[in-house]
């Protein structure tokens, strides 16, 4: 074995330039593709953790008529009981309390209808990224009255700046019309311009006043230790409260979901892509090579070189050619990703503007796991060896009397 | 002395449905160990097909080849490349070196392929090397080396693993006369000292006048078998 792995080995070497030209091939091929499916990962990677972090949590919670009707006074009547439980859980990480109600904004110049969520500040810095994308101000000045933040997407519309005043109108429990004014304590801004236009943020204690319950919470947001745990999470929930509506980021918001399974299925696509045209491109140059050397494979079957090892020997060229250009693509990538990790790559010039109308970031980070490089190892093994067996059995199907004496 | 092979009855026949050529035609003959014969006869006689039928690359059309006692021709093809590896040495009239490996591991690929061992390999490869008079040659690849080089390097891998014969296609068919000479003188030498039976095809008339046996064959057939004492 170990004399026909140094003649197989040698072999590819034979025709230098060709070998070397497929070597370069399928690192080009495996470092593009590789590419793209690691700034489609890192595009749904980032897109995931600010849909969760910006906008869904884990696992959310509400009065199942809340979600029919929108209206305050579905609250969820257990609150207390499920922060205790919620406390004691170690899955939990961070949970808050929202009070959600729809409502307008005025301004000098124009009015907008917006989601207006009472939120209690150190809860919902736990849980979200609110405090974190705040870009402008402070996250609920103390001695400002009714502090507000609101998004920067709709401040600049509003043409409103911290200190700015503002009218915010919403119907009470007992369905009276409320206007009150708010000042700007802050302006926020996260990877999804149509989120930042549409929430305000306000303290639940001042919003709940106004509404007329101080104790109303019609949506509790939670993070656990790992997204993957949130099935599972939500069915225990669920089971130990039937009278709520918990449902998981997936159920939430099914287009998250769907990005994540979009993720893989492009990975999978341009991963079929890749090592189909490698395929082809190793199945040409194997073939080429078998019917350059129909001599010398005469003369090997003619001296007592069993079809065994002819055939061994055909597939290590394959395996040997396939694998000097994947383990050279893949450290290209391994390379590219690394040069990329801090910075990452800036889409902005290329238009990337309306991505944040989807909730990507301008800049991604391009990423991917390891075990993709381990399984892309396996596969491109597994490709060229399912395309050695061609050129392989072309070699076996010699007569070693006539190869022998081909020209 | 031994028989080495023995041929009965032995036919090959080409294009059997259309038009039937017979390339070899009851050919009735016997090698002794030792022996150093060569087979001559015109284009198209049927000495490449003669030599492929007692060399297991072929299958007779009738007949037998017997080899040690064993008839060959009757092998599936997996025994038959056991066969070769174990019994055969073979010389071909385009060297046919392993171009990606050197002189020493060609001449050890034989016995590699036998799995012998490391050591009696290495040895017997450069004791080869030297007695064909390329020991400063053993780590050169066959592309350095001259036709005549390469043949004497392919003749060292027919003997290295001590077959019960050696089977020679034309041997000096691409050869200067120099090369040629000293081929065959290499040959001739290593016939006696290893007293291994050489069986040729060649039209070359320096290589016939070598030989200690000459086998004529016509369309086939044999139509002279005679023996010179050299």
């Amino acid at each position: 074995m170990k004399t026909l792995i140094k003649i197989s080995w040698r072999n590819i070497w034979r025709n230098r330039q060709r070998s070397l030209t497929m070597i370069l091939a399928i690192t080009v091929g495996l470092w593009g593709g590789l590419f793209a499916a690691s700034i489609a990962t890192g595009l749904m990677d980032q897109r995931f953790k600010t849909g969760v972090e910006q906008e869904f949590s884990h696992i959310q919670v509400h009065n199942p008529e809340f979600l029919r009707e929108s209206h305050p006074r579905h609250g969820i009547a257990n609150w207390d009981t499920l922060q205790n439980e919620l406390s004691a859980n170690d899955t939990v990480v961070a949970f808050s309390g929202r009070t959600l109600v729809s409502g307008m904004i005025a301004s000098a110049n124009m009015t907008q209808g917006v989601n207006l969520l009472g939120v209690n500040p150190q809860m919902e810095a736990q849980t979200s990224s609110l405090k974190i994308n705040l870009k402008e101000g402070e996250y609920f000045k103390e001695d400002m009255l009714n502090p507000l933040l609101l998004g920067k997407s709709l401040a600049d519309q509003m043409n409103v700046r911290i200190g700015s005043r503002l009218v915010i109108t919403f119907q009470d429990l007992n369905n009276e019309l409320i206007s009150t004014s708010c000042r700007v304590s802050g302006i926020y801004q996260t990877a999804n311009s149509a989120f930042d236009q549409r929430n305000i943020y306000l303290l639940q204690t001042d919003l709940n006043n106004y509404l007329g319950d101080t104790t109303i919470v019609t949506q509790a947001a939670m993070l656990l230790k790992d997204h993957k745990l949130s099935d599972d999470f939500s069915d225990s929930l669920q089971k130990k409260h039937p009278e709520l509506n918990i449902r998981t980021w997936a159920e939430v918001s099914p287009q998250l979901a769907f990005y994540n399974e979009m993720g893989m299925t492009m990975f999978m696509i341009i991963l079929f892509i890749i090592l189909l045209a490698l395929a082809f491109g190793l199945l040409n140059t194997m073939l080429m090579s078998v019917f350059e050397r129909v001599k010398e494979l005469g003369m090997l079957m003619s001296i007592g070189m069993n079809k065994k090892r002819v055939f061994v020997m055909i597939l290590l060229e394959t395996i040997f050619l396939s694998l000097s250009g994947a383990a050279s693509g893949m450290a290209a990538s391994y390379l590219t990703l690394l040069s990329l990790k801090d910075k990452g790559i800036n889409l902005a010039p290329l238009g990337a503007g309306s991505l944040s109308e989807f909730g990507f970031e301008p800049v991604v980070y391009p990423q991917l796991e390891v075990s993709f490089f381990i399984f892309l190892t396996i596969m491109v093994v597994a490709a060229a060896i399912l395309t050695g067996i061609y050129p392989a059995l072309k070699a076996l199907r010699l007569n070693p009397a006539e190869a022998v004496k081909a020209d | 002395m031994k028989t080495v092979i023995k041929t009965t009855n032995l036919e090959k026949v080409y294009n059997s449905s259309v038009a039937p050529v017979k390339a070899v035609n009851q050919v009735n003959l016997e090698f002794k160990e030792g022996e150093f014969t060569a087979i001559v006869g015109p284009s198209g006689s049927g000495k490449t097909t003669f030599l492929n039928l007692i060399g297991g690359l072929d299958k007779p059309t009738r007949g037998n080849v017997i080899i040690d006692d064993t008839d060959i021709s009757s092998m599936k093809e997996s025994q038959l490349f056991d066969f070769r590896l174990k019994h055969i040495g073979f010389v071909f009239q385009a060297y046919n070196l392993i171009p990606v490996l050197t002189a020493v591991e060609n001449v050890s690929f034989v016995m590699l392929l036998q799995n012998r061992p490391k050591e009696e390999m290495e040895k017997r490869a450069k004791e080869m090397l030297e007695q064909v008079g390329l020991s400063d040659k053993i780590n050169v690849r066959p592309n350095k080396l001259s036709g005549g080089q390469q043949q004497r390097v392919a003749v060292a891998r027919a003997l290295a693993s001590k077959p019960d014969f050696v089977l020679a296609d034309e041997p000096t068919a691409n050869l200067d006369t120099e090369s040629a000479f000293n081929l065959l003188d290499i040959m001739s030498k290593l016939n006696k000292e290893e007293n291994i039976t050489l069986i040729f095809s060649t039209h070359d008339q320096r290589v016939i006048d070598r030989a200690r046996r000459v086998i004529t064959l016509v369309d086939g057939a044999v139509s002279k078998d005679e023996y010179f004492d050299k």
